[in-house]
């Protein structure tokens, strides 16, 4: 069976799923969103005081965003546990379509509810006047951003899922994001950090991807950050793809 | 031409301890239905998921179509058509939707594609539910649909690992007409597990006894009865265990027995001409005064063949269901 034609069908039945339930997603939708406002609210009066920061909402917004993307690609692991559960993940196995596009299949169709999703709260941040300093292109490169974050970030509930086939351990994908989002930026710049936060701020890729999206907002255009941000989204998809693999080599122990 | 089926010492050890299947060697021809008889925790299922390559084997060699189940694990997908024991579907997807998705990944041309998942809804009968999705089926029609998720590519060897466990005697009968049907008329080779004997006596052409990991008989179902040599006399003690002992070594004394084992409640004896040492053997026990409940005699079925090997009944999920032989 052919590579690409095997993640294609796999993704659209991945998609299918996720539009027959879509009550998985209004959390994914809600709780990004509430934090924004929240955020904006309790900050927003004071940031430009404290951090030198005019527009919060446009600071936040990338936030959300993320927050987003994290949720929704800690329910990816879910929907594989419970393929796995139901014992539809063996039935996939036992056919001959590649192993790589069984994995392909549930990650890209989470890459590709990132971007709905980011397309949907980042509207709503733009609504409220975050604002776009480098306009639709750069909207696109932030929606496009968001999905592929989405899509390497999902490998670490997909390993995790394939390693233990628990819906409980899946869920801890979800907990891997509290750190990695907030040790980073989320609220204030990072040279206002004290050293240790600032330390652990410099070597997380998620800071990488905010500060690009933050500029994209913010600042114009700046290739430098794109270029770091890209590279963070390469590196760590990677290291979650490789996971990925090496945990599903395991099932047929 | 090769086997179909050929395994070599066929190995699964989980641990030094766990041996869940312990060296088996099996030989399937082309175009036969094989039987796997064994209770629950037997190493049935092991050695499927390891004929099939979802499970790699710890040791031993097994080839499939000629096929090497670990070096060539990716033609052996493409060559066998499976169906687990968990009925392995997805609830949010339609029949139509699944058997479409299934065709694809098997490589079916798209053009063959409508056509053969309409075929197949005709076949396993489920044209009208088939654009239902899957939580709505029952138990019947999920594993109906899943054997026809078994034969979207035509495969030319099956394995179905319990087809018919917890189905009702309706939906049982369906799915042993439609193996035999494919068996007849195309020629598929089926491998199937099961803890009926009366599945294994009604569909298979040879049947290996499974327990502990280990094949303790094999041979055709009529060869495996008649192996017996004896008609089987069980007789139901009231008495508790102490009655049982007595019982066991009283019928002992008969002439011709060729054993006799107490078995839980029961002391069965197997012996030639069974119906005209019946007096002799309620007389023998009230002589000793044991309380007997009921006597039944009957010709050996598959069943005997698998106490007579194990020392212990197969438990089936639903004894009421397993086939109790006929009565003499």
């Amino acid at each position: 069976m052919n590579f690409a034609y095997a993640t294609y069908y796999l993704t659209t039945r991945s998609l299918r799923e996720t539009f027959r339930q879509p009550g998985v997603e209004v959390s994914n939708l809600f709780i990004p969103i509430f934090f924004f406002f929240v955020t904006v609210g309790a900050l927003g009066g004071v940031a430009a005081g404290a951090f030198e920061i005019e527009n919060y909402r446009g600071f936040a917004l990338p936030v959300a965003v993320l927050q987003g993307a994290a949720g929704a690609a800690s329910s990816g692991g879910l929907g594989m546990v419970t393929d796995i559960e139901r014992g539809y993940f063996d039935k996939l196995m036992l056919s001959p379509a590649p192993r790589l596009s069984l994995v392909l299949g549930r990650l890209v169709a989470d890459g590709v509810r990132v971007t709905i999703l980011a397309i949907v709260i980042s509207t709503v941040a733009l609504i409220f006047g975050a604002g776009m300093e480098t306009g639709p292109g750069g909207f696109l490169i932030l929606i496009l951003m968001s999905g592929a974050f989405g899509f390497t970030y999902s490998g670490i509930g997909m390993a995790i899922a394939l390693k233990t086939g628990s819906p409980q351990a899946a869920q801890v994908g979800f907990l891997v994001f509290f750190p990695l989002l907030f040790l980073s930026p989320a609220f204030a710049p990072k040279e206002f950090f004290e050293g240790w936060l600032q330390f652990l701020a410099t070597i997380n890729p998620v800071t990488y991807i905010l500060e690009a999206q933050r500029s994209l907002v913010l600042d114009g255009w700046e290739w430098e950050k794109l270029g770091y941000s890209a590279a963070a989204i390469a590196g760590f998809g990677a290291f979650t793809l490789t996971l990925t693999m090496l945990a599903l080599r395991t099932r047929t122990a | 031409m090769s086997s179909a089926i050929e395994t070599q010492l066929l190995v699964k050890h989980y641990t030094p301890e766990i041996k869940a299947v312990d060296g088996i060697d099996i030989d399937v021809p082309h175009g036969s239905i094989f039987g796997f008889l064994g209770a629950n925790g037997s190493g049935k299922t092991t050695t499927v998921r390891m004929l099939t390559t979802l499970l790699r084997p710890t040791g031993g060699s097994a080839r499939v179509d000629g096929l090497d189940i670990v070096k060539d694990a990716a033609q052996v997908r493409q060559t066998v058509g499976v169906a687990l024991q968990e009925v392995s579907l997805d609830d949010i997807q339609t029949g139509r939707e699944l058997l479409t998705l299934q065709s694809r990944l098997y490589g079916v041309p798209g053009s063959q594609i409508k056509e053969r998942v309409e075929r197949l809804l005709g076949l396993v009968d489920l044209s009208d539910a088939a654009d239902r999705l899957l939580k709505t089926y029952s138990g019947g029609m999920k594993r109906r649909l899943d054997l026809a998720a078994a034969l979207v590519h035509e495969p030319k060897i099956v394995f179905l690992d319990e087809p018919t466990t917890g189905l009702d005697p309706i939906s049982r009968e369906a799915i042993w007409r439609e193996i035999e049907g494919l068996n007849k008329s195309e020629g598929v080779t089926f491998f199937l597990t099961t803890q009926y004997m009366e599945e294994a006596d009604r569909l298979t052409d040879r049947v290996a006894i499974i327990d502990a990991g280990r094949i303790i008989a094999e041979g055709s179902p009529t060869e495996l009865k008649a192996s017996i040599g004896t008609d089987v006399i069980t007789v139901g003690i009231s008495g508790g265990p102490e009655d049982v002992g007595k019982a066991q070594q009283t019928l002992a004394q008969l002439d011709g027995t060729t054993d006799v084992r107490a078995v839980g409640d029961s002391v069965v004896v197997y012996i030639r001409d069974g119906s005209t040492v019946i007096p002799r053997v309620v007389t023998l026990l009230n002589e000793a005064s044991v309380q007997m409940e009921e006597i039944t005699l009957k010709r050996p079925t598959l069943d005997d063949v698998f106490l007579r090997a194990t020392g212990h009944h197969m438990e089936a999920e639903e004894p009421q269901q397993t086939a109790e032989g006929g009565a003499a």
